[in-house]
């Protein structure tokens, strides 16, 4: 015996748009992520920077 | 009347569209996409071209942070190339702003009957003695048609939308008369279906380049998949995309990569209904997602098909990047701009018109509420008329000329002052809330005289749908004695003057600005690589050029922050689900029987109601040779389902891809967490590192 194919119905819906939600999530969190990276970085020339001038200041003291 | 009367050559459309690639959301996703590239090639840079390469490498290994930084930029690249990737056919039917279908007016016109103050329809029936009294019992039809009985018709008669209807003569018009035109659900639907059968929407696609550098009439042209055809005429319009094998091969003569040497000899001008290869008659996959707006009544439909257009502002007709948006076009209909009416020839001694009057022009159906009166413009009419005066002489004999007597033209005021200091005529200016009349919304026209109006009863359906019926103030007394008449106050249109439209609402999908901000993203993205690529080839140690290093870090760590900011705002934005109150739904998974099979199962679906005013968008997908976004399905219709929230109510339900983005995320996460947490190994490893070392994960 064929199978009893199922009347499609329409339905009220909550249309959602979670193609754009979790792209915007995922930019959000990489945005995030890489600033957390670059802050790390211009930590570390910061301090560079600090023992650069540190290390010149002795030098000079030092004639 | 003007804005709504049906479009005769309006047809709605098939055309293509990828997610992705239109309006703010393209923008957005652009923006995405250089950010993800900006990282994978910044963390690359970071590993080559110096000297610490060797360690760098051991670096990138043991350093989670930017493994999982470059693992969430593939996944944000995969994921933008998925929604670009996924493409599909939509029909947008829309009968109140882009007016591609024609919606119905529900009445006709007719003589204007009295009504009495609860607005019942006042008739005439007449006694024994065969003398007409008023009655506001309906009569039968038999008992008009032996003429026992009559309609009270307004003196003197006036042709009105929702008038007495001779053929119909007794249900009142007004219950069905509607303020908006109606399109219903089911109309939307029949639309949807119409759409696969018109003949005439086939793909076509034209040549592209020059006649003299495509192949020559008669000559062998491939499809997207080698296929060889003949019969190509370069002047002639095809169904398909066609290509020339091209000519990249080892031996010059057998092409080994068809795909990568092939050449597209044609473009799409024109999409045509859903096809596979250019043939709409296919038997293959094929689904379909319909959407439809629909409300009982306008305000209503209103407010959901507003959220509806913000949401989908990546579908080009509901974008508000020209023009008027669509929520200005359907607010409009609801809640007109006011205008300024300059009036003349106002009779004072019916009435100056004050605030609150509801006014209507006559002859053209105008109506409106008079919001606020110009009192510096309320100046007496220049009314200067002309009379022939006979010439007399000193005693007053007329003089003649030629056997006639002579006369001269002399002007006079028709609106002298009166003794106490005041005029009879005025010109006032005001300005006017129009109203929506049954036949729309009318201007005020030069010339059209002007009434004061009052309510006799309501008209339209139900609830937010019902309207006050206005009438002309004395309107049933016009036949009675002159001491009981009811006169309105009365003037003529001067002109009406345009008014300087108010500034939108915020906040509104325009309202956030992402267009006007995002394309920045791009260039700052392109400079932050350039001076990365400058950094490669110029390391100093020399404190300039440190200082310079730090300063543009800070300067992408604010940019960065700002992106945050402007995808938060955006976020919040999409978090709002659309009510599904007013939306209806239905999803037709891919199935065999291409546009076939889905005009039937569009016809036979159930359960949607047939409510008065509808809109409605379709999706149709046809299936393609490749898995697409996590391999779940061929057919790029299956993707838009479970992005849109169809296939299942929980929000946890997502594609493969972005539940390993989350995971992923996680790793990242952590991965921060450990690589800064104090005592973690990670950060011992980090300790024990040279400078050297170092500086090279961090340099850019």
């Amino acid at each position: 015996m064929a199978e009893e194919k199922e009347e499609l119905r329409w339905k009220e819906a909550e249309i959602r748009r979670d193609d754009i939600k979790h792209l915007m999530v995922n930019t959000k969190k990489l945005a995030g992520m890489y600033s957390d990276l670059l802050k790390i970085k211009r930590e570390g020339w910061e301090n560079v920077l600090k023992a650069k001038v540190k290390r010149a200041e002795k030098e000079k003291q030092n004639g | 009347m003007a804005e709504f009367e049906a479009l005769l050559t309006a047809k709605a459309e098939w055309k293509p569209h990828q997610i992705a690639k239109a309006g703010d959301i393209a923008a957005l996703a652009d923006a995405a996409s250089a950010l993800a590239e900006t990282v994978k090639t910044t963390l690359g840079l970071a590993s080559a071209g110096m000297e610490v390469v060797k360690l760098m490498s051991m670096l990138q290994n043991i350093n989670p942070l930017l493994m999982a930084l470059d693992a969430l930029a593939d996944i944000v690249i995969k994921q933008i190339q998925d929604l670009k990737e996924a493409g599909y056919y939509y029909l947008y039917v829309d009968p109140y702003y882009e007016k591609n279908v024609a919606s119905k007016q529900k009445y006709d016109y007719g003589f204007e009957q009295l009504r009495n103050k609860a607005g019942a329809r006042i008739w005439s029936e007449k006694d024994d003695q065969g003398n007409y009294a008023d009655t506001i019992v309906v009569p039968t039809k038999a008992q008009i048609d032996e003429g026992a009985v009559k309609p009270h018709l307004a003196s003197p008669r006036k042709l009105i939308p929702a008038g007495y209807n001779d053929f119909n003569p007794i249900p009142d018009p007004l219950e069905t008369a509607s303020k908006f035109p109606t399109f219903t659900t089911k109309e939307v639907v029949n639309e949807f279906v119409k759409a696969f059968d018109d003949e005439g929407d086939v793909p076509r696609y034209k040549l592209l380049g020059k006649i003299s550098s495509a192949p020559k009439i008669g000559a062998d042209v491939y499809d997207v998949d080698g296929n060889v055809y003949s019969g190509w005429n370069p002047n002639l319009v095809f169904g398909l995309p066609l290509f020339d094998k091209g000519k990249a091969s080892e031996d010059g003569k057998i092409v080994k990569d068809y795909v990568a040497a092939r050449k597209p000899i044609n473009s799409r001008v024109a999409p045509g209904k859903p096809n596979q290869l250019g043939n709409t008659e296919f038997d293959g996959g094929c689904g379909a997602i319909a959407i439809i707006i629909a409300a009982p009544d306008f305000n209503q439909f209103h407010d959901v098909f507003n959220k509806f257009s913000q949401m989908f502002s990546d579908i080009p007709e509901f974008s508000a990047t020209t023009g008027q948006n669509l929520l200005d076009s359907l607010t409009e209909i609801i809640t007109p701009n006011d205008v300024t009416v300059k009036l003349t020839q106002v009779d004072t001694n019916y009435g100056r018109f004050a605030e609150g009057d509801v006014i209507g022009g006559r002859r053209y159906g105008s109506y409106g509420t008079i919001r606020t009166v110009n009192a510096a413009a309320t100046v007496a009419t220049t009314m200067t008329g002309q009379k022939e005066v006979r010439v007399v002489d000193d005693v007053g004999i007329p003089l003649t000329f030629g056997g006639k007597e002579m006369s001269v033209t002399e002007d006079f005021d028709m609106n002298p002052e009166k003794p106490d200091g005041t005029f009879r005529w005025e010109n006032m200016e005001v300005v006017v809330s129009p109203i929506r009349g049954i036949d729309g919304l009318n201007p005020w026209v030069p010339g059209d005289t002007v009434l004061e109006q009052e309510k006799r009863g309501t008209y339209g359906t139900i609830g937010e749908d019902l309207f006050p019926n206005y009438v002309m103030k004395g309107q049933g007394t016009t036949e009675s004695p002159h001491s009981s008449r009811v006169y309105p106050k009365v003037g003529k249109v001067a002109k009406e003057t345009l008014m300087i439209l108010p500034a939108s609402t915020p906040p509104d999908f325009g309202g956030i600005q992402i267009k006007d901000i995002v394309p920045g993203w791009g260039e700052f993205f392109q400079t932050l690589e350039n001076f990365v690529k400058q950094l490669k080839g110029m390391i100093s140690d020399s404190t300039v050029f440190i200082q310079d290093m730090i300063d543009m870090l800070a300067q992408v760590e604010e940019f960065l922050q700002h992106i945050i900011d402007i995808i938060d705002e955006f976020l919040e934005f999409f978090r709002i689900t659309l009510p599904s109150e007013g939306v209806y739904a239905l999803y037709i998974p891919n199935q065999s029987g291409g546009n076939e099979g889905i005009k039937s199962e569009l016809s036979s679906a159930g359960g949607i109601p047939d409510l008065a005013y509808a809109a409605g968008i379709l999706f149709v997908g046809t299936e393609a040779d490749k898995l697409i976004a996590g391999g779940g399905s061929k057919n790029p219709i299956d993707l838009l389902a479970l992005v849109l929230g169809l296939l299942s109510s929980d929000d946890d339900s997502t594609p493969a891809e972005l539940d390993a983005a989350a995971e992923k995320a996680q790793a990242v996460k952590e991965g921060i967490a450990s690589a800064l947490d104090k005592g973690s190994k990670e950060r011992e490893d980090w300790q024990d590192k040279s400078m050297a070392e170092k500086l090279g994960s961090l340099l850019i």
